[in-house]
């Protein structure tokens, strides 16, 4: 019987001919990925058990961009404790502050992360990997385990497919997809649980680019989405041949694959959506939420922070400030990013309209360490979600929308249909 | 791997509701953002929100039986206190990350028990096989099959979770290289 494209990795890694959803099986992954903010932990209760020595240090990627500019005399203290963890664990992917940047999407645009790969990471944002066609699975503290032993115990997922039907009209994102996708889901319009499924996309997907698949993996993610996977088109593979650090081999799902549900989403006529606050399933059409006043915006997260995210923002504020009440962060999802932006002009740009440059990284989405918002305060982002308190106080009100969303929203100082600016 | 673990559990239900989350309806949020691991600390409070005294009443080999979507939120805290006190949990359904952690707890739980809150009540005396996955209420005479913890999973279990696997495994690791 044929496989799912999670089925087919987890096979592969695990050096199986076959895997079925329920099985328990222990990838061999191509890296392990560790952020900045648990390398402590894991330390502590390896060192508390005497294991000295990491499986794979050869594999094992530390990256620093939940708290990069320390904020706080703690976050300094952490940062020297990981530097000296990278140094006696012999860690020399080790991307210390300013290197590198936000570990769900440097390693996709460097090549670090290719199609067909799997790998673990102590954080559950690593589904982007489906972007690119790869796997990243999420083992909280259990990263530990993997850093001692090179593997876990991984209960093979079912998989739900989605189809895309159509093509998104003009100022419409992939963002806004996620948020609709979430709300039906929600709703139960489409029927399907997401608890510990890979979703796997369909469909009219060519339209897509890297940046535009990554924002597809994020939403389905906070309505606990194990793993996403959009099958790598042609451009996508063409950008991983020319940036491959590594050999590949990209995975496909088989034609007679076995799914646990097979959903349609037809987008050609979405709206931009806006999540309402409390969470990515509160999608509305964003005439449902235009007018709301703002005070503070973010760009960047996981599903937001590439390079043509930064783009959108910076074609939309050429020559336009943001209102004077509304505070404006940006945070790029990597140094090569912010380096490329740099030399194209979009600082520049950014800066003359009085936006808040970050560091590539997490940005205020973990847990407020950089731009939170006070009691009260309206924000419009592009963060992973908007659950209450997500950054900064419990009741401020915090909107999600898509980078143009966002962008439009900062100049009007209110939510704003982007397709109101013309480009 | 250790001869003498118990997988029957024999003891008396105690049955909760559909949608328990972990913090509040299992450890109150404090245990949970204090970052208590110690399994001291999050005793007296197991429940505490809604059964103050409840690690009082309980013994070991009292089952704790639960309703769909229980203890939402992938933490581990509650688990760790039910380990402690020698207690099983038995789910309809709960998020899978929340079962990886009572898994990683060392705790026995099995899940997806279709309608098990509907084959009991608290107090019944039950009999429960985790190995297995038989279901017997004593009280009631009822008897049900339910999926076992997986083969994968009986070591990790047994070894009391993620730390004492892990220590085992380093110990082995260290005795190999004694071995030469």
């Amino acid at each position: 019987m044929g496989m799912t494209a999670v089925e087919k990795t987890l096979a592969a890694k695990s050096g199986r001919t076959s895997v079925a959803p329920g099985d328990v099986v222990y990838p061999d992954p191509d890296f392990i990925m560790i952020h900045d903010g648990v390398v402590m932990g894991a330390a502590r209760e390896l060192d508390a058990l005497g294991i000295n020595r990491l499986a794979a240090p050869d594999k094992v990627v530390m990256v620093t961009d939940h708290d990069v500019i320390y904020g706080s005399a703690r976050a300094a203290e952490r940062g020297a404790f990981n530097r000296q963890a990278a140094r006696r664990w012999g860690v020399k992917n080790f991307f210390d502050v300013g290197r590198g940047g936000h570990g769900h999407i440097f390693p996709m645009e460097s090549g670090m992360l290719l199609p067909g790969m799997f790998y673990f990471d102590n954080d559950r944002h690593s589904t982007n990997a489906g972007a690119i066609g790869a796997f990243g699975f999420r083992m909280g503290t259990e990263i530990s385990r993997v850093l001692a032993t090179g593997t876990n115990w991984v209960l093979v997922p079912h998989t739900v497919r989605l189809r895309i039907k159509g093509a998104l009209k003009p100022g419409v994102h992939a963002r806004d997809i996620g948020f609709r996708l979430a709300m039906l889901l929600e709703k139960g319009v489409l029927a399907a649980d997401l608890d510990y499924r890979v979703l796997e996309y369909a469909g009219d997907l060519d339209q897509f680019d890297l940046a535009a698949r990554a924002a597809l993996c994020s939403s389905p993610t906070e309505v606990r989405a194990y793993g996403v996977f959009v099958p790598p088109s042609e451009a996508v593979l063409a950008h991983a041949r020319a940036k491959a650090q590594h050999p590949f081999t990209p995975v496909y799902a088989d034609a007679d694959a076995k799914y646990e549900a097979d959903l349609e989403l037809d987008v050609s006529s979405l709206e931009p959506q806006v999540a309402l606050p409390g969470g990515v399933q509160n999608a509305v059409d964003i005439r449902e939420a235009a007018g709301t006043k703002i005070d503070h915006v973010f760009l960047g997260s996981c599903g937001s922070g590439m390079y043509s995210d930064m783009e959108t923002a910076a074609a939309l504020l050429r020559g336009r400030r943001i209102a004077p009440h509304v505070r404006m962060f940006i945070a790029p999802g990597s140094e090569a990013s912010t380096r490329r932006m740099a030399r194209e002009g979009l600082l520049e740009i950014f800066i003359e309209a009085g936006a808040v440059m970050l560091p590539a990284g997490c940005g205020p989405c973990n847990d407020a360490v950089v731009g939170p918002v006070h009691s009260g305060e309206v924000s419009i982002s592009t963060a992973t979600n908007n659950n209450f308190g997500r950054f900064g106080a419990k009741d401020a009100q915090l909107y999600l929308g898509s980078p143009a969303t966002v962008t439009a929203s900062a100049i009007a100082g209110k939510i704003i249909d982007p397709r109101e600016f013309s480009l | 791997m250790p001869t003498e673990f118990d997988w029957l559990l024999k003891g008396r239900c105690y049955k909760l509701g559909h949608d328990v989350p972990h913090a509040g309806g299992v450890v109150p949020n404090r245990i949970i953002t204090g970052r208590h691991f110690d399994p001291k600390e999050i005793v007296p409070y197991l429940f505490e929100e809604t059964d103050p005294g409840f690690h009082e009443r309980c013994k070991p080999g009292d089952i704790i039986v639960a309703g769909r979507n229980f203890g939402m939120g992938p933490k581990m805290n509650g688990y760790i206190a039910m380990q402690a006190l020698g207690l099983g949990l038995v789910c309809e359904s709960m998020p899978f990350l929340a079962y990886r952690a009572a898994v990683g707890c060392g705790l026995r739980v099995m899940t997806d028990c279709v309608n098990a809150t509907e084959m009991c009540e608290t107090g019944d005396e039950l009999e429960v096989d985790f190995r297995n996955g038989f279901f017997i209420n004593k009280t009631r005479d009822i008897r049900r099959e339910y999926p076992p913890v997986p083969d994968g999973l009986l070591e990790l279990i047994e070894l009391g979770g993620n730390t004492g696997w892990l220590a085992q495994w380093w110990k082995s690791q260290q005795d190999e290289a004694a071995a030469g």
